[in-house]
C-alpha cells in the first residue's frame, strides 16, 4: 500500500463495524482510519483530509447528522465525499436518520447510502468509484429500507 | 223532601220531576246518591246494569264487602264540609270485572240548605289508566336505556350545558346537570377548539371525535364521540346528544402493538450491528488464514467471540422481558449492591468524563432476588451513564449520583443524572417502549426490564425529568414483602 492509496475515514461508534471496514478497505488497497464519534471525526479531518468519509448517523455525542452538516457548511470540507451507512436507512427511521431527512434540504445530499450489513463487493464499489476522481453527482447506491 | 223510618228529612228523588229522573238514568256515568248511613238510595240505569241493583244497601257492604265503612271514605268527607271531592279507586262490576274509576261526590241540600245526601259519579278511567301506564312503562324502558347504555351519554343544550346524563355518565363524572361538558369532561374553563356538539348544532348532522377525558378519579379515558341532533315539534334543534363510547382498553391495546412493534424493530437494529460484527470477524479471520497472519486471526476471531456474548446478553434480556417470574425473598443489602455496581462501573464514568457518585445510608436491606437487584441498579446507572453520554452539549462535565436510603417500611434507591433529560412524550414512552436516547449503543430494554424486577418485587418506579436539566430515577422497595417468606 503506498502513499498514493486513497485515504477513508470510517466514522462509527461500533468499534467492531469500524474495525471491520477499516481492514477491509485496507485489503483493497486504501488506507483507513477510524472515528468512534463526530467528535474525534472532526478531528481527523482536520488533521489530514480523507479521500472519503463512510459515516453512521446515529452516534453519540457529535451525532453524526451534526458532523454531516458541520461538514458540509465549511466549504474546505464539503468536497469531501461521504456514504451514509445505518442500520436503517430511508424516511421512518430512527430519530437521526429522520432528523438527517428532515435537514438534508438545506445541506448538499450525500454521494451514497450503504445499509447494514454492509455488502463488501457494494462497499467496495462505491468507494473506488468515489475516490477515482470520476464521481458523479449522486453515485447513490439505494438508499435501500430495511 | 220527605221523611225515612228514623224521622230524618231525605233528599226526596221520587219527587224529581219525569224528565229529570229519566236524565238521571240516561247519564253515560255510573251514579249513585247516598245518605248519612252510606245506605244507596238511588242509582242511575247504568249503575244498576253494570253493578246490580243495591239499593238499600250500605254502598260499603254493596261494593267492597266490608261491614263498616271504607276508612278514607269520600262520602263521609262531603257530608263533613259540605264540598265535592274525589278519589281513583278499583271497583268490581257484577261480573267480577275491575274497573279504574274516578269518584267525585256532590252534596244535595235540602230547602234550609243542609247536607241530605251525597250524589257519587265514577267514571270509568280504565283506558286512561292503561294508557299511563303504558307510558310509565315506556317511560322507565327508554329511561331504562339510556342509563344502562354501555357508553357516557349526556344531553347538552345551545350553550352547551348538560340537560339530562345517564347513569354511566354520572357514575364516572359526576351528576353532571346544569354544568358545561367541557368543565365535566375535560376539567377546562372554555370550549374544545374542534367541538362536535357545535358542529352538531351548526348543521344538524351526526359528528364524531376521538377525545381524551379526565373522570371523577382523575383517570383518563379515551372515548370515541358520536352527537346526534336532538328536535322539537317544529323541526328545530334545541339540542344535542353526546354518546361516548369508552375505547381505552382498545386504545392501550394498540399502543402496546405499537411498542411492540418498535421493541422488535429496535432489536433488528441492534441485530444488525451484531450481525455486522459477526461478518466482520469472520471476514478478518479469513484474511489472516489466507495471508498467515496471526494478529488478524485474534483480532477477527475477537470480534466473533464478542458479537456472539452480545447477541447471546440480548437474548437473555428479551426471554427475561417475556417471563412471569416471583423472585425469591432472600436478604438483599442494597447499600453493599449499591457499592459493587458503582464500582463495576466507574471505569466505564471515568471513559467519558463522567463523575459517577453514591451515597448509601448503612444497612438498607430488602427481601428479594439479589441477581435481580444487581441487575436493577446496573440498568438504572447505566441508563444514567448512556443518557448523559448522549449530551449534545459536549463542554458540560456530567455528574450521576446513586443513593440508596430507607423511609420506615420502603427502601428507596435513586439515580440522578444532569444529561439532557426527556420531554414529556419521551418520559411517557418509558417503561413501556424500546426507548433509547443514545443511538446504536443498547437495546432501549433496560428500564422495560428494571420495572419488571421493581413490580416483581411489589415495589414502584418513578422518573422526574425536563429537558435540559437531567432526570432522577426513583425506585420504591417494600422492605418485606406482603407476601414474603424467607426463602
Amino acid at each position: 500500500m503506498g502513499s498514493n492509496s486513497k485515504k477513508v475515514l470510517v466514522v462509527d461508534d461500533e468499534k467492531d463495524v469500524c474495525i471491520y471496514l477499516s481492514r477491509l478497505l485496507e485489503e483493497n488497497g486504501f488506507r483507513a482510519t477510524c472515528a468512534g464519534n463526530g467528535e474525534e471525526a472532526l478531528q481527523a479531518v482536520e488533521k489530514e483530509r480523507p479521500d472519503l468519509i463512510t459515516l453512521d448517523l446515529s452516534m453519540p455525542q457529535t451525532s453524526g447528522v451534526r458532523f454531516y452538516q458541520t461538514l458540509k457548511s465549511r466549504p474546505d470540507l464539503v468536497g469531501i465525499p461521504v456514504v451514509l451507512v445505518t442500520g436503517v436507512t430511508g424516511p421512518g427511521g430512527p430519530r437521526d436518520t429522520e432528523r438527517f431527512y428532515n435537514t438534508r434540504r438545506q445541506v448538499p445530499p450525500p454521494d451514497g447510502f450503504l445499509a447494514k450489513p454492509v455488502d463488501p463487493e457494494e462497499m467496495l464499489q462505491l468507494a473506488r468509484k468515489l475516490t477515482s476522481g470520476q464521481r458523479q453527482e449522486s453515485a447513490t447506491v439505494g438508499p435501500t429500507r430495511s | 223532601m220527605s221523611a225515612d223510618g228514623t224521622g230524618n228529612r231525605v233528599f226526596d228523588l221520587d219527587a224529581l220531576d219525569h224528565s229529570s229522573a229519566r236524565l238521571f238514568d240516561e247519564l253515560p256515568c255510573w251514579v249513585s246518591i247516598q245518605d248519612r248511613d252510606f245506605r244507596i238510595i238511588k242509582s242511575s240505569a247504568k249503575m244498576i246494569a253494570d253493578f246490580g241493583d243495591h239499593r238499600g244497601e250500605q254502598c260499603y257492604a254493596a261494593f267492597k264487602n266490608r261491614t263498616e265503612p271504607c276508612p278514607e271514605c269520600v262520602v263521609t268527607l262531603t257530608f263533613e264540609d259540605g264540598k265535592e271531592h274525589s278519589s281513583q279507586e278499583v271497583r268490581f262490576d257484577k261480573r267480577g270485572m275491575p274497573h279504574n274509576v274516578l269518584v267525585k261526590t256532590k252534596p244535595l241540600r235540602n230547602g234550609a240548605g243542609e247536607i241530605v245526601a251525597v250524589m257519587k259519579v265514577l267514571v270509568n278511567i280504565s283506558s286512561e289508566v292503561e294508557l299511563a301506564k303504558r307510558l310509565h312503562d315506556s317511560v322507565v324502558r327508554y329511561r331504562n336505556l339510556f342509563d344502562y347504555a354501555p357508553c357516557f351519554i349526556s344531553v347538552q343544550d345551545r350553550n352547551f350545558l348538560i340537560t339530562d346524563s345517564n347513569r354511566r355518565f354520572d357514575e364516572s363524572f359526576g351528576d353532571g346537570v346544569g354544568e358545561h361538558c367541557y368543565e365535566l369532561y375535560k376539567k377546562r374553563p372554555d370550549r374544545c377548539p374542534r367541538c362536535p356538539v357545535a358542529e352538531t348544532l351548526q348543521d344538524g348532522q351526526v359528528h364524531t371525535s376521538e377525545e381524551i377525558v379526565v373522570d371523577n378519579q382523575g383517570r383518563q379515558i379515551h372515548v370515541l364521540v358520536y352527537t346526534a341532533p336532538l328536535r322539537n315539534a317544529a323541526g328545530e334543534i334545541t339540542s344535542v346528544m353526546e354518546m361516548s363510547a369508552d375505547v381505552t382498553e382498545l386504545r392501550t391495546l394498540q399502543n402496546e402493538l405499537a411498542s411492540l412493534g418498535k421493541l422488535v424493530g429496535g432489536l433488528a437494529h441492534d441485530t444488525k450491528n451484531v450481525l455486522e460484527g459477526l461478518r466482520g470477524g469472520i471476514y478478518i479471520v479469513n484474511l489472516g488464514f489466507k495471508n498467515n497472519n496471526r494478529r488478524d486471526i485474534d483480532t477477527g476471531w475477537d470480534m466473533v467471540q464478542r458479537n456472539v456474548a452480545r447477541l447471546s446478553s440480548m437474548i437473555m434480556d428479551m426471554l427475561y422481558c417475556a417471563k412471569k417470574r416471583s423472585p425469591s425473598h432472600v436478604p438483599v443489602s442494597l447499600s453493599a449492591v449499591l457499592k459493587e455496581v458503582v464500582g463495576l462501573f466507574a471505569g466505564k464514568a471515568t471513559q467519558f468524563h463522567i463523575q459517577l457518585e453514591s451515597k448509601a445510608e448503612e444497612h438498607v436491606e430488602i427481601l428479594g432476588e439479589p441477581k435481580e437487584i444487581h441487575g436493577l441498579i446496573s440498568n438504572l446507572i447505566a441508563n444514567a451513564i448512556e443518557a448523559c453520554n448522549a449530551d449534545q452539549d459536549e463542554q458540560k462535565a456530567h455528574r450521576i449520583l446513586a443513593s440508596v436510603s430507607q423511609d420506615r417500611s420502603e427502601a428507596i434507591i435513586e439515580v440522578e443524572d444532569d444529561g439532557p433529560g426527556m420531554d414529556a412524550a419521551t418520559r411517557n414512552a418509558l417503561f413501556k417502549d424500546l426507548v433509547s436516547t443514545k443511538g446504536s449503543a443498547g437495546t432501549g430494554l433496560g428500564l422495560v426490564m428494571a420495572q419488571k424486577v421493581v413490580v416483581e418485587h411489589g415495589g414502584t418506579i418513578m422518573v422526574r425529568s425536563e429537558p435540559g436539566k437531567g432526570s432522577a430515577f426513583t425506585v420504591r422497595l417494600p422492605i418485606r414483602p406482603p407476601d414474603a417468606a424467607v426463602t
